[in-house]
């Protein structure tokens, strides 16, 4: 009976764990007490497909879903939306791009490109009513198989169609019908795979305990085409909801008479019996499966023979997974070239795929064969949350392999997926941001086959330990590159000589880590690093670990806790001299790895450095003393930081260090790019001003045109760190009228000459922070509009969100999708031409490229453009010593020693990278530093002292509780951009002391064996049992 | 005289007589020419009956595959894989893939030989495979696999394990960490004796045999201590009491023995 309206309360798996069931009770409640019951339906339906967003209520007629409904908002949606009429839009989904609320669901963008075949049913009936199911079509497809078509017939439909075998294997499933149905038996069966033993795969449970009628309607239709008379539904002991579901659909069926004898009156009897899993993974794959059914242990057997030949009790088997199943009835009532009308070539139909990982929308989708992994992940999953990026999409689960992002256009189907090194497998898609560790990763799947071996066969049983053995002793650092070379060696001998499917997959994840992830290896193995920060045995703790001078952030942090705030200062300059500097401008690499995030933010990690290093200023501070002098003398080309910091580790070594630098102001970069209300210019001079209190000389205007010529002067070893300081240029056309400069020299041009005309009109070129630099500079010169144009979207824009909203708040207007094509104007640029891009396909970078779209062209109106879109350096003083500088102008070095081909010639910092950040070239000077030392004699790396952790003096436990990051004053926006006063201000002591407590103090964690937590460490005694 | 130039490629001055050659032997045994399958085995054109296995096959033409869980009288299981030969470039058991026309099959290619070498090597290592205090020290197939293969070292760590040793039974004991897990036991208690006393319980590497319900050997009812278990395992794990180092010896031999006279009646 309809009701006036029909309320859907989504009771899949996921749903039920985020208490649907509870908001359907006090949905029941509501109806009541507003006397609604008899005019209001409420039907549970099986999964509705965005698990992420449950408990999700989906209301007919008009078709709204809500989500994230508590039990709390039930009042108001039955009051508001019932009884009044009025959709409560608080719990309607947003669409991204367009921030508006999304009314009708079929129009959510993670509806909008996904094709239900499949989980037609699922979400949409009740899956516990059997005339739900005929009344959406079920069943029709059984009639008219047996009453109408002949056994052949229908075999050849399903050849027709294409369909190939869901469960990952993608054997052809029409071909698989057509060898059983010629087997000359007069008995055979017909079983269904419902083991579904992934981690991450979870769509037969959702078809199962959706819409189970599904997968009996197409079991029945096989076994009349093949002619079984049995059948046998395999579901593992895991899904008990799965298991009572089908349960009363086998009941309801058979009390129709669509199971059982005479099945539509004809000849055809059949009738399936559950048979439930005990646990074990392999027993997924067919054979194991088969054994398992008849009572036996449930390990795989070599084929030939094939189930089509000898399979349960010997007899001829057709076995097909769930998914496969649920298709057949729409094969065989909408006809087999509709089915083959969808998909690809060879991969015909759609998929249904398991989203899980690091993406906004996990749950359910089923999309066309074809459908690009960037549409999967991006328009459909939501893309990356918590602004991080992709690193590589997992497909099929233990027994697929990983894709990095230069394949985002890949359309899946099963050649390409196989061609990438992965497979579709189940459909299992777990996607992965550049905090995870690629050879982690690798071993967790390892680490799970290893575990669900059966054991008969040796190299699976016994190789697949070895392979996880030596994966758990490189992600602790003890491993080598003969332990690399054995573990791909093992991975060949298991994948080729195993007895059945769970082997021969099981090395896969290691194989195509190592086909895309080597260097993550390596580093663990040569550098003992980990560059996502995972492998706890291998840092100090997560922000140490993505510091690029490896700053020890807890050991600081800690001390600010205590208000030791000279001791903190101390730890700093261990390993970064420009606290000042940093504490302003420094990208902050460790905010993105803080583990406080979990909680609710990052700690303010960089706004305390900036305090920290106030008040070392304030009370100056000399940081630590340089070393006795040894009489050795070195050259450094370039006062910017990686000069800087070179100079300051020699000093400590006892170098006398000479930086020359050909401005008149010291500080490269920093000194000239950095606009002076964010970097001061006497917090800039205070920090090389201590520097050079450790002895360090800096010889201004004193450009360096021929290296030799420094050793001929005495030096022993020259370091050049002249930085990338030329902006690049953007094709505006043959000659440029005044008035278009690029961003360095506009901003040097305000630090070093003062020069500061602009005009009303400025337009930035550039989507970085040096544009944003610019445009606000711009800005405080007195033009009256600021805008950046920016080719791609704005949430790509490399600049720091920060930044960018600050420049917002501030009106510069930034036009994303905007592309400059060239400028007007004669002797002085009047204009700027700009085309307006739409997103094409995904780039190498994992972004949409832009592509030109077709709106007309936008001229901006201009009296100043500032090309600020990259820089390069200029390589020719390197190519005067005769040393090879590559494209871009940037040297090569080695990463250890920092030398270049020329020995005694070393080089780091924007020199060698290409434009960075300022913390990525104090690192780098300090590695110099080490290696000049080790060049000329000396032990080279510091000694590393024993790192003892700082204890805290007070209660650490209340500062785990939820507690809001601190925000430092910010200079009112009115004021603020008439001059180049501070933007940002700093904490209050005490505000500092409180933001310093919210650190969990991730340096602790490590236990005695190195192991990072409890789980690792129970790993760790469990493999030594082995 | 009569000379045989057989298809097989043995012609010439190196003719076998015509005792030796399998066709000829099989004609005589009142086989039949027509019904026969043509495979390459390394290179040699081979004349084999159907339904029978690479491994009897080539076995009964002087080429060596080793095998450790084959032996014959019992069902093949390929398990071991040892025996694996390179197939149009996949590698399958010869034990368990039988012949069809045309095959061709590489039994000594550099990767069926490495691979082999490693599985040895990973089943050494398994185990607690010490020979110089075993009772089957120089009678032992997992030896004389190592000797065959040319393994000299081993390049995983050894677990030494240490497992219980079952001395329960009054005449025959079972020594887990010499145990590779081949199944022969397993087997010929089902297959042949019928007592189904051994069986496998759990998984991967903490897969072991077992008697009955995982019970002390000696108090295993279903046991009916005909020794046929001792006799078929090829390394020192099962073995009769009052052996000691290097005394065993074993007569695998008799399972197909007792399974062809069953056979003929």
């Amino acid at each position: 009976m309809a009701g006036r309206l029909d309320v859907l309360v989504c009771s899949g798996g996921a749903c039920m764990s985020s208490h649907s069931l509870e908001v359907k009770e006090e949905l029941v409640r509501q109806l009541e007490a507003q006397r609604l019951a008899d005019e209001v339906r409420i039907v549970e339906t099986g999964c509705m497909g965005p698990c992420q967003y449950g408990p999700l209520v989906l209301v007919y007629p008009e078709g709204v879903l809500y989500k994230n409904v508590a039990v709390s908002d039930v009042a108001e949606m039955v009051a508001e939306h019932f009884l009044k009429g009025r959709v409560v839009e608080r719990l309607l989904f947003r669409s991204e791009t367009a921030d508006q609320i999304v009314r009708e669901h079929r129009s959510i963008p993670f509806f909008e490109k996904q094709m239900k075949i499949v989980l037609a049913n699922c979400g949409a009936i009740n899956p516990e009513s059997v005339e739900e199911y005929i009344g959406a079509g079920g069943y029709e497809a059984l009639g008219k198989a047996v009453t109408t078509m002949t056994p052949e017939g229908v075999v050849a439909e399903m050849k027709a169609s294409g369909l190939r075998g869901r469960g990952g294997a993608g054997f052809p499933t029409g071909t698989k019908w057509d060898f059983v149905r010629r087997e000359a038996s007069p008995k055979k069966v017909v079983v269904c795979n419902a083991d579904e033993g992934d981690p991450g795969a979870f769509m037969d449970r959702a078809v199962l305990e959706g819409d189970p009628h599904t997968v009996i309607e197409g079991m029945a239709i096989a076994a009349y085409a093949v002619g079984a008379q049995r059948g046998y539904v395999y579901v593992r002991a895991e899904y008990p909801l799965a298991i009572k579901r089908l349960r009363s659909a086998l009941e309801a069926a058979r009390k129709l008479g669509l199971l059982g004898d005479r099945i539509f009156d004809t000849a055809f009897s059949f009738d399936i019996e559950i048979r439930v899993g005990a646990g074990a993974f392999v027993c997924g794959e067919e054979t194991a499966l088969l054994a398992s059914l008849e009572g036996r242990r449930g390990v795989p057997h070599p084929r030939p023979p094939y189930p089509s030949t000898s399979g349960m009790w010997q007899l001829p088997t057709l076995l097909n997974n769930v998914e496969t199943y649920a298709n057949v009835r729409h094969i065989i009532a909408r006809g087999s070239a509709w089915f083959a009308s969808i998909g690809t070539g060879e991969s015909k139909g759609t998929k249904v795929f398991a989203l899980s990982g690091n993406v906004r929308n996990t749950g359910l989708v089923e999309v066309p064969m074809g459908t690009t992994l960037g549409e999967l992940v991006y328009d459909i999953g939501g893309g990356v949350p918590n602004g991080k990026t992709l690193k590589a999409i997992q497909t099929g689960g233990p027994s697929g392999g990983c894709i990095p992002v230069q394949y985002l256009n890949t359309p899946i189907s099963y050649e390409t997926l196989k061609e990438l090194g992965a497979i579709v497998g189940s459909g299992g898609v777990i996607v992965l941001d550049e905090d995870t560790c690629m050879v982690n990763l690798a071993r967790y799947f390892v680490e799970f086959t290893a575990s669900e071996s059966c054991g008969q066969c040796v190299p699976c049983r016994s190789g697949l330990v070895r392979m996880l053995d030596i994966l758990d002793r490189i992600t602790r650092g003890e491993g080598s590159m003969e332990d690399l070379a054995l573990l791909e060696e093992l991975a060949h001998t298991i994948k080729r000589s195993s007895l059945c499917g769970l082997g021969q997959t099981a090395p896969n994840p290691v194989l195509s880590t190592l086909k895309y992830f080597r260097g993550e290896y390596e580093a663990h193995i040569r550098h003992k690093t980990c560059p996502a920060a995972v492998c706890a045995a291998l840092f100090v703790a997560p922000c140490e670990a993505s510091c690029p001078a490896h700053v020890d952030v807890p050991a600081y942090v800690t001390h600010l806790s205590n208000g030791d705030f000279a001791k903190a200062f101390d730890v700093h300059m261990k390993t970064n001299p420009l606290p000042g500097i940093c504490g302003r401008v420094c990208y902050a690499f460790c905010e993105t790895k803080c583990q406080r995030a979990q909680i609710e933010e990052s700690v303010a990690i960089r706004d305390l450095k900036r305090f920290m290093a106030d008040y070392a200023m304030e009370h100056q501070l000399a940081g630590p003393k340089p070393g006795a002098r040894n009489g050795k003398r070195v050259a450094v080309v370039g006062s910017g930081p990686a000069g800087l910091s070179c100079g300051y580790f020699l000093a400590q070594r006892g170098y006398e260090a000479v930086l020359f630098e050909a401005l008149p102001i010291a500080g490269g970069t920093m000194a000239t790019g950095i606009p002076a209300y964010r970097l001061p210019r006497d917090i800039l001079e205070a920090d090389i001003d201590r520097i050079v209190k450790t002895g360090v000389r800096i010889e201004l205007l004193s450009p360096v045109e021929d290296l030799g010529r420094l050793f001929a002067d005495g030096y022993e070893a020259v370091f050049v760190a002249t930085g990338a300081m030329k902006g690049q240029t953007v094709a505006l056309g043959e000659t440029l009228p005044r008035g278009v400069v690029t961003g360095v020299e506009f901003l040097k041009g305000i630090h070093v000459d003062g020069a500061s005309e602009v005009g009303d009109e400025v337009v930035v070129i550039g989507g970085g922070n040096s544009a944003i630099d610019s445009a606000r500079a711009a800005l405080r010169l007195g033009a009256k509009r600021v805008t950046i144009a920016y080719r791609r979207a704005k949430a790509d824009m490399p600049a720091s969100p920060e930044e960018v909203a600050e420049a917002m708040e501030e009106g510069v207007e930034i036009l994303d999708m905007t592309s400059p094509v060239g400028v007007v104007g004669g002797e002085r640029v009047e204009g700027l031409r700009c085309a307006s891009m739409a997103a094409g396909p995904f780039d190498a970078s994992g972004r949409r490229r832009p592509v030109p779209s077709d709106r007309p062209e936008i001229v901006l109106p201009a009296s100043m453009v500032i090309v600020a879109a990259g820089q390069e350096a200029t390589g020719e003083l390197l190519r005067g010593a005769g040393i090879e500088v590559a494209k871009g102008g940037l040297v090569a070095v080695d990463p250890v020693t920092m030398g270049t081909s020329r020995p005694g010639i070393f080089a780091g910092g924007d020199a060698t990278s290409g434009p960075a950040t300022v913390v990525e070239a104090i690192g780098a000077g300090r590695r110099a530093a080490i290696a000049i030392d080790r060049f000329l004699g000396g032990p080279g790396a510091f000694e590393p002292e024993e790192r003892a952790e700082v204890a805290t003096d007070y209660d650490e436990d209340a500062y785990t509780q939820e507690q809001a990051r601190a925000v430092p004053p910010m200079a009112e926006v009115r004021t603020r951009i008439r001059s180049f006063a501070e933007v940002r201000g700093r904490f209050a002591k005490e505000q500092a002391i409180e933001e310093a407590r919210r650190c969990l103090h991730c340096d602790r964690q490590q236990t005695e064996d190195g192991a990072c937590c409890e789980s690792s460490a129970s790993l760790a005694a469990e493999a030594k049992t082995r | 005289m009569l000379r045989v130039v057989c298809v097989s490629g043995r012609g010439g001055e190196d003719a076998v007589g015509l005792g030796e050659c399998p066709v000829v032997r099989d004609l005589a045994d009142g086989g039949d020419l027509v019904d026969k399958l043509r495979v390459k085995i390394d290179g040699r054109t081979i004349l084999a009956a159907p339904g029978k296995t690479i491994l009897e096959v080539a076995e009964e033409n002087g080429i060596h595959i080793p095998t450790l869980c084959h032996l014959d009288g019992l069902r093949d299981v390929g398990a071991c894989r040892l025996c694996i030969v390179d197939l149009y470039g996949q590698l399958v058991t010869s034990c368990t893939t039988k012949v069809a026309d045309g095959m061709e099959i590489g039994t000594q290619t550099e990767t069926v030989r490495a691979y082999r070498r490693t599985i040895l090597e990973l089943l050494f290592a398994e185990g607690n495979h010490v020979c110089s205090f075993c009772v089957s020290n120089g009678g032992c197939e997992l030896q004389d696999l190592a000797c065959e293969l040319g393994m000299h070292s081993v390049r995983v760590p050894y677990t030494y394990r240490r497992e219980r040793v079952d001395a329960t039974h009054p005449r025959f004991l079972i020594d887990r960490d010499r145990c590779v897990l081949c199944g022969r036991c397993v087997r010929v208690c089902q297959e042949v004796e019928g007592a189904h006393t051994w069986g496998f319980a759990e998984r991967g590497v903490t897969a072991r045999v077992i008697t009955d319900l995982a019970v002390p050997w000696g108090t295993a009812e279903s046991c009916t201590s005909c020794g046929k278990c001792v006799e078929v395992c090829p390394t020192g794990a099962i073995a009769r009491k009052g052996a000691s180092n290097a005394e065993m010896r074993k007569h695998p031999e008799l399972v197909a023995e007792l399974t062809e006279r069953r056979a003929r009646g």
